[in-house]
């Protein structure tokens, strides 16, 4: 079964509280595996979901405990696909952008290193509330063997 | 993001005591995030005003990792253990 990818998507459902992260974390290791993908790469995935739930809980929720975040996994070929959807404030994305790495600062990595995850990533506003992250990371065939 | 908050707690007031070299030992410390890394960088800043020096000792290839990913690993003193460091350290 490993590195053969699965069918049909992946879906976590965590309230948006910081305890709940290592969990999260260590199910999307397993989940980026089990897809193909690269431990490596499943590392910077980890880290790519882990800070785009903490900007869920600080823009999207301002810290409360009690929101929802659903996080779902689909792989399509040689694409995986996490989706973060939030049901909070719908921050504008453009509060959490990233800083010039060559500024030894504290803050703005987050961003950072959900980019350097993945090969394309979308925010978008949902009607009704709350946000939804759109991030795809191709599954390179060397991955995968 | 839950644990970073309690370092920075207990880290920060450090540099207002009467040390020379302030060690911090990630050995079992299996992951970090970006608050995390904050955390270090306000350290670190803190130190060079303070005049203290400042290091991170036994990070694991992980962690190490997620500092190389932020341009951060020259930026910080990185030993492989915190005993090489504190062997090192002139007697006072």
């Amino acid at each position: 079964m490993g590195g053969a990818g699965f069918s049909g998507p992946v879906i976590l459902e965590a309230p948006s509280d910081p305890a709940v992260l290592s969990a999260v974390r260590a199910l999307t290791d397993k989940i980026c595996l089990a897809a193909g993908v690269d431990p490596a790469e499943s590392d910077k995935l980890v880290l790519a979901v882990d800070e785009a739930c903490t900007n869920v809980i600080r823009h999207g929720y301002c810290d409360r405990l009690d929101g929802r975040i659903k996080i779902s996994f689909t792989v399509e070929g040689d694409r995986l696909e996490i989706e973060i959807r939030d049901f909070g404030r719908g921050a504008d994305p453009a509060t959490f952008r990233g800083r010039d790495l060559g500024e030894v600062r504290p803050g703005g990595l987050g961003m950072h290193f959900i980019r350097s995850a993945v090969d394309t990533m979308e925010y978008d506003w949902k009607p009704g509330g709350g946000m939804v992250l759109k991030m795809v990371k191709f599954i390179s065939k060397q991955e995968k063997a | 993001m839950s644990v970073s908050p309690q370092v920075r707690k207990v880290l920060l007031p450090i540099f207002r005591k009467n040390v020379s070299h302030i060690i911090v030992d990630l050995k079992d410390v299996p992951y970090i995030d970006s608050s995390g890394i904050a955390t270090f960088v306000e350290s670190l800043q803190l130190s060079r005003k303070s005049d203290i020096r400042f290091s991170l000792a036994g990070a694991c290839q992980r962690v190490e990792s997620i500092f190389d990913l932020a341009h951060l690993k020259s930026i910080f003193e990185m030993a492989p253990d915190a005993t090489a460091l504190i062997d090192g350290e002139p007697a006072r």
